[in-house]
């Protein structure tokens, strides 16, 4: 499936009031990019460039203020046909392991024999099978990421959104993650858009890099990754990319954010 | 976990039991703990104190189902529309103000001295702490776990019922453990004041005026072991484990 972003862009009025224009909040500006059916996209960008933002609408939580998203040529008018991962697993903590992957099906109506079936198939793909009847607040994190994941992936979405998944995960887990996305990504061949503030996290996994600049939110560059999987962090070619993309953001900060704490800001990306 | 003599929580007991004594001895108008434990014993075996006992149970029953019942609606109704929660919301702060037994006079001059005034003051006097606890618990919802349920296409009433009320529940059940307290307490204003019917309020009202001091005592201990027990054993072990298992908030 396809995703196109048609000169979307996106504004909030300060203290609610739709009425004062000038008073309005760009956070988002003519953003215009292609997923390809099928691709692996990551987005990096410094926090409060609007990434969640995008990541709504893309989702259809929230609707564009000028512009179109495109799924398939057709615009999108609302959330249920794309899985979203957020950075907490969002898990329902009165809901078995099982139960959380079967919820959108049951809710969707399907019969429980089938569901079960289908949320046991899942629950083998992210290695989950022996927790099945386990509650949510019995996991690690990495597990309720896991868990998350069967449970956008069973509804058999379009798209999979992803903002920051892995960010709140220690380093060993997170690279223990990434193979397995990747994992399923190659079998399920599904479409991901992938949000990090991760410069290293975005180039092991994406087909191509986007960043993004803050205050108003654009898209500024594209990279795209050849390099066969399963790539290493330190590979050389990915470190020059990485150096590369790193440059970008840098400079975007230094140029949106005078009176904050550079340092600070910088270390947080890398 | 392990089952141990929990002598932390025995000892405040020990020392209750122990001074009792003590004073009993030196003080003839205190009966002793023993003479009560016995007429406590007895009572549970008398035919017209379980019927009165049944009575006061009856009345709790009735009125403690229609709390439930309205205060859990009404609660789900305000949490889940703002504008009547704007409506209503000081009209139930200010029925949490009052005590409940300050409804009894007014219980007694709309339904007469009867059933129907202690059952009236049960509603009053608990309905409120379900309602607030109730459309709290919706309204405190976690965002993210709606914005979820969206994507996986659940809305409107779905969304309501498979994920707001779900996760609500451990405050919900806060707000029913608050109402029996505050049920039990308005039951027995009730039926203290209105002592024509025929319950535990009217056996205490006649040992009193009678002065006996022993079977005065033991009433009252039968009393708050009863609240005892619903607290402790059914809200505590048998609802609030399970939810803490669930929801894993130990």
């Amino acid at each position: 499936m396809s995703v196109v972003l048609e000169k979307v862009s996106k504004r909030f009025s300060q203290n609610g009031s739709a009425v004062d224009v000038l008073e309005d909040v760009h956070v988002l500006e003519e953003i215009n990019f292609t997923i390809d059916d099928g691709e692996f996209v990551c987005l990096v960008g410094p926090s409060g460039c609007g990434k969640s933002t995008l990541i709504n609408l893309i989702a259809g939580l929230e609707l564009p203020s000028t512009g179109r998203v495109l799924v398939d040529g057709v615009p999108v008018t609302g959330p249920g046909y794309c899985g979203l991962v957020f950075q907490e697993a969002a898990l329902f903590p009165w809901l078995t392991v099982q139960g959380n992957v079967e919820f959108g099906l049951r809710i969707a109506g399907m019969p429980p024999a089938q569901r079960r079936e289908k949320a046991a198939e899942y629950l083998k793909m992210v290695h989950l099978s022996r927790f099945a009847s386990a509650y949510p607040h019995q996991l690690s994190g990495g597990m309720k990421q896991r868990v998350a994941i069967a449970r956008a992936l069973v509804m058999d979405p379009k798209i999979l959104l992803m903002d920051e998944p892995f960010g709140a995960l220690d380093a060993q887990t997170r690279r223990l993650l990434h193979e397995e996305l990747l994992e399923i990504w190659q079998e399920t061949r599904k479409t991901i858009f992938f949000v990090t503030h991760n410069v290293r996290e975005a180039t092991v996994l994406g087909d191509k890099v986007l960043t993004m600049s803050a205050r108003p939110g654009r898209i500024k560059k594209g990279y795209a990754i050849h390099l066969p999987r399963p790539r290493r962090e330190s590979d050389p070619h990915l470190i020059v990319i990485q150096q590369r993309i790193l440059l970008n953001i840098q400079e975007e900060i230094a140029k949106v954010v005078k009176d904050e704490d550079m340092d600070y800001l910088v270390g947080k990306i890398q | 976990m392990k089952k141990r003599w929990d002598w932390k929580r025995r000892l405040p007991w020990l020392w209750l039991i122990g001074g009792w004594m003590i004073v009993a001895l030196l003080w003839p108008k205190v009966p002793s703990p023993i003479h009560i434990f016995s007429l406590v014993v007895q009572d549970l075996a008398d035919r017209s104190f379980l019927t009165a006992l049944a009575g006061s149970m009856f009345r709790m029953a009735v009125g403690y189902t229609a709390v439930c019942v309205i205060g859990v609606s009404a609660g789900l109704l305000l949490g889940r529309f703002r504008w009547l929660d704007d409506l209503l919301g000081t009209l139930v702060s200010a029925l949490n103000a009052m005590p409940g037994a300050a409804w009894v006079p007014l219980a007694i001059v709309l339904f007469g001295p009867n059933q129907g005034a202690v059952i009236f003051t049960i509603l009053l006097g608990a309905t409120g702490i379900v309602v607030v606890n109730t459309s709290f618990g919706v309204r405190d919802v976690p965002p993210l776990i709606l914005r979820a349920a969206q994507t996986m296409g659940a809305k409107g009433t779905k969304i309501f019922w498979h994920v707001i009320v779900p996760a609500a529940t451990p405050r919900i059940v806060d707000g029913l453990r608050l109402a029996w307290a505050f049920g039990w307490r308005a039951l027995m204003a009730g039926e203290l004041l209105i002592s024509s019917i025929r319950g535990m309020g009217q056996l205490i009202n006649q040992v009193a005026r009678q002065r006996n001091t022993g079977q005065l005592l033991a009433f009252m201990v039968i009393i708050a072991l009863i609240g005892m027990f619903v607290d402790g054993v059914i809200f505590n072990r048998l609802i609030g484990d399970r939810l803490r298992t669930r929801w894993g908030t130990t």
